[in-house]
């Protein structure tokens, strides 16, 4: 094994007596590429602040290069070469990716006066030694997301980085990017710098990740080599429970005719000639990477992004679908890829936020809001859907992320849809949670109701669907049965498509 | 490579709000001359200069505020303020000399200034609240503590007089009239190459743009945010002190109730000039030209013919306008 640069030993920390770690030990060899995953709350930030020296231990010790901290500062930790890049990055927008990059070193030097040089010779330096170009005039604002990571890992190498920790990196880029940014961190490795990813998502871990370290609950799991780990195993690590999930199958009744048809959908920089249909009963699923259109066609199909030309068939007629209300009357149910902003009044009881879609069915016959109604829907769909919650009156946002979905999901399967678009479903939910809700959705399919599933998960649309459509660059590439595809063809599907 | 590195700097140049106002003025100045030749005269461009030197002034302050993220709408108060108290204190000591009237206004300026920049760094209020309320603070301590009296131009300390009468050098037309460069436009000029400056070549300055950019972002960075919010606040007073004792050297007249109200005229140059009103982004030239545009517009409707209250209703317009510009250029990705 590769020389230790970072130990961590026997660390422990509680908030407020919650046992936020607990004995947890773990080490990067110098030019590791290490990745640590768990689930929301299993302590991995906690620990990133420890390494930081930003929080500190109740007990343990960490070993830099040979050098024990027991009170580690978070000016040790830079000095030894510890960069945390956090999820927002913490650039600056407005200024230039010279001055991004070199303007910490100057604040670090202390320096009064700006020389303009001395930033742009620092930027280039550190640009050409990680082999990439950009623009050192161009405002940060104006790189994509990738190219801004690349400036902050200059800004963190410039600070004599020997550990760049990268706080959920992945999350918002596409896979290409994905591939750009792990071509960097290779670069870096060959200089004997370790990076350290900080993730939940399973599929990349493994793709990047030489070493796998997991946490539960404060408490480590275990070390695994990423190629000894696969998405069921690693899943399992993380949850702590053999999630059984059943393919979904789905027998196509002779003669069924389609509850939706889409022919050649088209609008202008988001999709082009989209054709498909959806039949009750069935969950297809459209899996793309961000940026493919996928979201801008359910919000076309829910009347909020009028497309250029083709045609939409609901039971059989032509529809012109201009606004949700109109997506709601034709029994269409959308629920949104960002659930805090789209899908909730945060503030609001689970009881308010179950029945806003269904308030006039709640009338009593002086036309004034029922609260026995109310009560009584709210009540049904919290027992129907396993919402887990002391009482109605909790505002949606004391919720785990597992039950707002579900609050979500119930508030708009109350208008009782025939078609129900999900978009990521499950994203930023724990995996138990997962489960419980792709069961709800097989469970509606089996009820008669016509599900799309949008998701950018790979095991997600092969496990839980019957149909699946894979859009790229607003273009649906290929539609194939989930019975004969398996996760690793998909995988190749979308990753070859992506590099074109 | 290079010759790359050099498309993209002409490019930038045009993609620039400030080339535009450019064209703009320069054309609109074109249009004004036709309708009325005395326009593009030297006289009335010095004069132009000369007026609107005091609004420059304050222009620059709002600019750096704005530049920061911040908003600061207290600065009429802060001026008036300076102007008034000095007014009174050269009467009552009866010391007749600029310096010191531009002392007093100066420290005045910066005390409140210094109030504005402790709420705003240390207890971290929204500007927009701080501002408004000291606004009103000031100008009512200013009202009920020194006076309401206006102070006429026989009244009026002589320096004051002899200090707006100041030219830098004067020359005589073919006509006989002499004119000249006013000592104003030089201040104004020379408050224009400190800010600039200080925003490009300190590292106070970059900090100024960076917390603009994103405040945590340069908490993380490790620059001292709150320190430097106060001195923006500070500068903003000195700024304002200055501005005072320039508006009262040009009217010969003190009326503690002038300046207030008129915020919106002084902000409409910076945002024209293309500060974003969120922060991190504009450039002191700019502003110079957003001035320089509002001036133009207010001078030419009177040569043209327009009753002066339009003035109120374009300078309305003008920040609408650009505010929704920018907006519509940020929202459709299209970089300034």
């Amino acid at each position: 094994m590769a020389e230790e640069f970072l130990k961590i030993q026997n660390v422990s920390k509680s908030y407020a007596g919650v046992r936020a770690l607990n004995k947890v030990s773990m080490s990067i060899g110098k030019g590791e590429i290490h990745c640590l995953v768990g689930e929301n709350g299993s302590g991995k930030s906690t620990l990133i602040k420890i390494v930081a020296g930003v929080v500190k231990p109740d007990e343990g010790e960490i070993i830099i290069n040979d050098k024990t901290f027991k009170h580690l500062r978070p000016i040790d930790s830079i000095s030894e070469g510890i960069q945390v890049i956090y999820q927002d990055l913490s650039l600056f927008p407005n200024l230039s990716v010279a001055e991004n990059i070199s303007l910490n070193q100057l604040i670090e030097e202390k320096k009064q006066l700006v020389n303009w040089k001395e930033i742009k010779d620092i930027a280039e330096k550190e640009l050409s030694n990680i082999k990439k170009e950009i623009d050192l005039n161009e405002r940060v604002e104006n790189l994509s997301i990738a190219n801004k990571q690349l400036v902050a890992i200059c800004r963190a190498l410039i600070q004599n980085a020997k550990l760049i920790i990268m706080d959920e990196p992945t999350t918002a880029i596409t896979k290409k990017e994905i591939d750009y940014l792990l071509s960097v961190i290779l670069d870096l490795k060959k200089r004997g710098i370790s990076t350290l990813f900080v993730s939940h998502k399973l599929s990349e871990v493994l793709q990047v990740a030489e070493r796998v370290t997991v946490l539960r609950d404060g408490k480590k799991v275990g070390d695994y080599n990423a190629d000894e780990l696969d998405y069921d195993t690693l899943s399992f690590y993380m949850s702590g429970k053999k999630i059984v999930s059943s393919a979904f199958s789905y027998e196509e009744k002779p003669g069924q005719k389609a509850m939706l048809e889409v022919k050649n959908l088209s609008k202008k920089d988001d999709f082009k000639n989209i054709n498909f249909q959806l039949k009750p009963g069935e969950i297809v699923g459209l899996i793309g990477p961000l940026g493919s259109g996928r979201t801008e066609l359910a919000l076309s199909l829910f009347g909020l992004n009028k497309p250029d030309s083709g045609e939409i068939y609901v039971d059989g007629s032509l529809v012109r679908i201009d606004s949700p209300q109109k997506a709601i009357n034709l029994g269409l149910s959308y629920l949104p890829e960002d659930r805090l902003n789209q899908g909730l009044f945060l503030r609001q009881s689970i009881q308010n936020n179950l029945v806003v879609t269904i308030l006039k069915k709640l009338l009593d016959r002086f036309k004034l809001l029922s609260y026995e109604r109310k009560y009584k829907y709210a009540k049904e769909w919290v027992d129907r859907l396993n919402i887990n919650t002391p009482s109605l009156e909790v505002a949606a946002q004391a919720l785990s992320g597992g039950n707002q979905q579900r609050v979500v999901l119930a508030k708009w399967l109350a208008t009782n849809p025939k078609m129900f678009i999900l978009d990521s479903p499950t994203v930023g939910i724990d995996i138990a949670s997962k489960n419980n809700i792709h069961n709800v959705i097989k469970q509606l399919a089996k009820e008669g109701m016509g599900i799309i599933m949008i998701s950018d998960e790979i095991p997600e649309v092969v496990r839980n669907c019957n149909r699946i459509m894979v859009m790229i660059d607003g273009s649906i590439v290929k539609e194939v049965k989930a019975v004969d595809i398996t996760e690793d063809e998909l995988f190749d599907i979308l990753s070859s498509s992506q590099k074109r | 490579m290079m010759t790359n590195n050099k498309n993209f700097q002409i490019q930038r140049i045009f993609a620039q709000n400030e080339s535009y106002l450019l064209l703009i003025i320069i054309a609109y100045s074109i249009f004004v001359t036709f309708l009325n030749p005395s326009f593009l005269s030297l006289g009335n461009l010095f004069n132009l200069s000369k007026s609107s030197a005091s609004m420059g002034v304050l222009a620059i302050g709002v600019f750096v505020v704005l530049l920061s993220g911040g908003i600061d709408i207290s600065f009429t108060a802060i001026a008036i303020s300076g102007q008034y108290i000095a007014v009174n204190v050269l009467i009552a000591s009866g010391v007749d000399n600029i310096f010191f009237a531009f002392l007093i206004s100066c420290l005045v300026g910066v005390g409140l200034g210094a109030i504005n920049g402790l709420l705003v760094s240390y207890f971290k209020i929204p500007t927009l609240i701080v501002t408004l309320g000291t606004l009103n603070v000031f100008h009512g301590l200013l009202l009920t503590v020194v006076g309401t009296k206006a102070v006429n131009s026989a009244q009026l300390p002589d320096c004051f007089k002899a200090f707006g009468a100041t030219n830098v050098f004067t020359l005589t037309g073919p006509d006989g009239v002499s004119y000249g460069l006013s000592i104003f436009t030089v201040i104004f000029i020379a408050v224009a190459l400190l800010t600039w400056f200080i925003l490009k070549y300190t590292m106070l300055g970059r900090g100024i743009y960076a917390i603009g950019g994103d405040a945590e972002a340069a908490e993380r960075a490790g620059l001292n945010v709150a320190r430097i919010k106060f001195f923006i606040y500070c500068y903003v007073g000195i700024l304002a002190g200055i501005a005072g004792v320039i508006h009262v050297s040009l009217i010969r007249y003190s009326n503690p109730t002038y300046l207030v109200g008129t915020e919106l005229s002084v902000i409409a140059p910076v945002v024209l000039g293309g500060t974003r009103i969120t922060g991190g982004v504009g450039t002191v030239i700019g502003t110079i030209l957003g001035v320089a545009m509002i001036t133009l517009l207010n001078n030419s409707l009177i040569l043209i013919g327009l009753s002066s209250f339009w003035q109120e209703f374009f300078t309305g317009l003008i920040v609408a306008i650009s505010v929704s510009f920018s907006s519509y250029q940020s929202r459709r990705g299209i970089a300034i």
